[in-house]
């Protein structure tokens, strides 16, 4: 693959192209997620979680990636339903939730070695990556102990959304080397996240949050 | 028309933008998050708050906590709590042990109450897991009125303050699906209360059956109680001076935008819970109104007092109260002095006259009269010259001894009836102290946007020239709060 002079010359002067690559992916993502919170008004377990989900995704591919995501929220809610019910102390609690996990995990790779489920090349799945996804379990148990169940299950989902969008964003070899080969996108991200950050106007999900006063036609008027 | 609607509604991004992060500075956002700091604010400032029983800061202090020197019923909160998390409600104590009771019913040991304080300092149900204190304080017992409208718990009023000008209020009633807590997320009745007078408006809670988070459902009556009570048009007990409190409140915290927590207890009347650096926007669906142009019409006013800024609130943001009224019992609302529109005996509508031909007075509503009534030199002025002259020709006696009297005189008249058709009947009425005879004819008036035709007895000319008396009020709410407007 040819690349212009600059990021040429960057390659050679000691940034890996992986980093490289890696890096636009963050940057990438982080504005998606950006857009998600004050345009769309879907929120996130923060920035991070989505992110390096993303990037999970992008080396375990989609598939593999939710599926380890599903046996992560699963086990994560059965055991903390059951750990729930004994008294001990939070981060003990975690701690024996991320035990259950690994467990869990390795049962995982076993049954899908032994029956594929249409999920063959899980052997090769990058260790990190799965134990990335993992980190999810933490998030979620966090937003449910502060919140409520139901809406750390809503910011989930809207998590792994908003990470397989990033997913697919950056795994685009169009988008890469495009970006690549533009780094004056760089500074462009940056003023779009500003503008965003001075965004005053309503949220998409506040419109239908706030439907009824928007629709109410008859009232009010009187007072102004 | 849709455009100019979604211009009223405030968003959390301008929320943040525009009036929590240049009007709220950092050290009164921290005040505000502190519940300890915002109590002993409160306290110099002589706005009544919960009483503190016991402060417990770290794992020594909780181990020697003396717990048999707690009262039957406390609360414990986390001092930085947020959202009412971790908030743990004891409604009594076991006799004999060391066991505690909650709302539900459910014992806790001494070591279960340890653990929740545990949690509490390790910053469990705090802002950003710091470790935390743990506050045990007087559970608030609910003003009996509002209690009926609540299950378990208490509510709370949420009023939001802006320029020191109350600018938004709702009430927060616990329910069954809220366990006992006034939190919208987890399932509260929000209620709007109109500014002016303190009397609920509309109502909402969370939609409990639509998978997205924030939708809501508008509903008339309490959801999940034993005999379920209708949430419009309670009036608020102590409203002004909850206002007032409300104010003071943000004066003292120096939060330039704030919502305060505000509970009606028994004993202590209006009790400060906390004050919010950054209040929820699910109070305009409560309101069924847009925070957003209220806060810009209260921009860069100078409020010059506390009481000139509950001034304002009350002529600018009140009213919604007489629409909503209107709206559920299908009755207008008319004051104790109400504008009306009277229309001459010349009146016709579309007329090159029709302005000429009609004016507009206040009307004294007066519930302890029957009848309507209007004073004789209007009724001339409005054409019936000729009619109350005719009227004088009968040689009516100037006044009666007895009603029984008045009744056969009355009863004389309309056997041989004049020709004069205006007087459709003559009454007996008491006037200035007297039982006398006076005409009535029809009168065509305008009341509240609607045109009827009202008997009208003509009396002699008094303080009110027009006074709507109970035959012509059954259609109407009265309300007395503006009896000097």
């Amino acid at each position: 693959m040819t690349y212009t002079p600059f990021t040429q010359w960057m390659i050679t002067t000691g940034v890996p192209q992986q980093v490289l690559e890696l890096l636009l992916a963050v940057m990438i993502v982080a504005t998606i997620v950006s857009i998600a919170r004050y345009i769309i008004g879907s929120k996130t377990y923060g920035i991070y979680a989505p992110i390096i989900l993303a990037i999970a995704y992008s080396y375990t591919g989609l598939r593999y990636g939710l599926a380890i995501t599903l046996i992560v929220i699963l086990t994560t809610l059965l055991s903390y339903t059951i750990l729930r019910r004994v008294r001990m102390h939070y981060i003990a609690r975690i701690a024996v939730n991320y035990c259950l996990l690994a467990i869990m995990l390795v049962v995982f790779f076993i049954v899908i070695g032994q029956f594929g489920f249409g999920l063959d090349n899980m052997a090769n799945i990058s260790g990190l990556a799965a134990i990335s996804i993992a980190a999810l379990s933490d998030f979620f148990i966090k937003q449910y102990v502060k919140k409520s169940f139901k809406s750390s299950v809503l910011i989930l989902f809207s998590t792994v959304f908003i990470a397989t969008l990033g997913w697919f964003v950056i795994t685009r070899d169009v988008i890469t080397t495009y970006f690549l080969n533009n780094l004056w996108i760089v500074p462009i991200l940056i003023i779009l996240n500003i503008l965003i950050g001075q965004f005053t106007g309503l949220r998409i999900k506040d419109l239908f949050r706030f439907k009824s006063v928007i629709q109410n036609k008859d009232k009010d008027n009187v007072q102004k | 028309m849709f455009r100019n609607r979604i211009k009223d509604v405030l968003g959390l991004n301008r929320r943040n933008q525009e009036y929590v992060r240049p009007y709220n500075h950092p050290k009164s956002k921290a005040l505000a998050d502190n519940k300890i700091a915002t109590k002993k604010l409160l306290a110099k400032e002589g706005i009544n708050t919960s009483e503190v029983y016991k402060l417990i800061k770290n794992r020594k202090q909780l181990a020697f906590l003396d717990w048999e020197s707690l009262p039957k019923s406390f609360v414990i909160k986390p001092n930085q709590g947020t959202g009412g998390n971790g908030i743990l409600v004891i409604y009594g104590r076991k006799r004999g042990e060391l066991a505690w009771i909650r709302p539900g019913g459910e014992v806790l040991s001494k070591k279960d109450l340890s653990l929740h304080i545990e949690n509490i300092l390790e910053g469990r149900f705090s802002m950003g897991e710091r470790s935390d204190i743990a506050i045990i304080e007087e559970r608030v017992r609910t003003d009996s009125f509002l209690k009926q409208y609540s299950y378990k718990g208490v509510p709370d009023i949420r009023i939001i303050c802006f320029n020191l000008v109350p600018i938004m209020a709702m009430m927060r009633i616990p329910t069954k699906r809220s366990n006992g807590t006034a939190n919208l997320h987890s399932g509260a009745i929000c209620t709007g209360i109109d500014i002016a007078t303190g009397i609920t408006t509309y109502s909402m809670h969370m939609n409990s059956k639509s998978l997205l988070s924030d939708t809501y459902e508008m509903i008339d009556n309490t959801q999940d109680l034993k005999i379920n009570k209708k949430l419009s048009g309670v009036q608020i007990p102590d409203w002004d001076k909850i206002l007032d409190i409300a104010v003071r409140c943000q004066r003292a915290s120096k939060l330039g935008y704030t919502g305060v927590d505000i509970a009606l207890d028994a004993d202590k009347g209006p009790i400060v819970f906390e004050l919010n650096a950054r209040p929820g926007l699910g109070i305009q669906v409560a309101n069924q109104a847009g925070l957003r142009w209220r806060l810009e019409k209260v921009k860069g006013l100078e409020v010059k007092s506390i009481k000139h800024g509950i001034r304002v609130a009350k002529n600018l943001f009140g009213g919604e109260v007489e629409d909503s009224i209107e709206a559920i019992s299908g009755r207008k609302v008319v004051n104790i002095n109400e504008k009306i529109t009277l229309y001459y005996k010349s009146y016709k509508e579309g007329s090159k006259n029709e302005n000429k031909d009609r004016e507009i007075t206040t009307a004294f509503v007066d519930t302890g009269a029957i009848t309507s009534r209007i004073s004789r030199s209007y009724v001339s002025r409005m054409g019936y010259f000729e009619t109350m002259r005719q009227f004088d020709y009968l040689k009516c006696p100037k006044n009666f001894l007895a009603f029984k009297d008045a009744q056969e005189y009355i009863d004389e008249y309309s056997k041989n009836m004049t020709e004069d058709a205006y007087i459709i009947r003559l009454a007996k009425i008491f006037e200035d102290g007297q039982i006398v005879v006076r005409p009535v004819i029809i009168v065509k008036v305008r009341i509240s946007g609607e045109i009827r035709d009202l008997e009208m007895i003509v009396t002699e000319d008094s303080t009110h020239s027009v006074t709507l008396g109970r035959n012509d009020l059954r259609d109407y709410l009265i309300d007395t709060s503006k009896t000097f407007k």
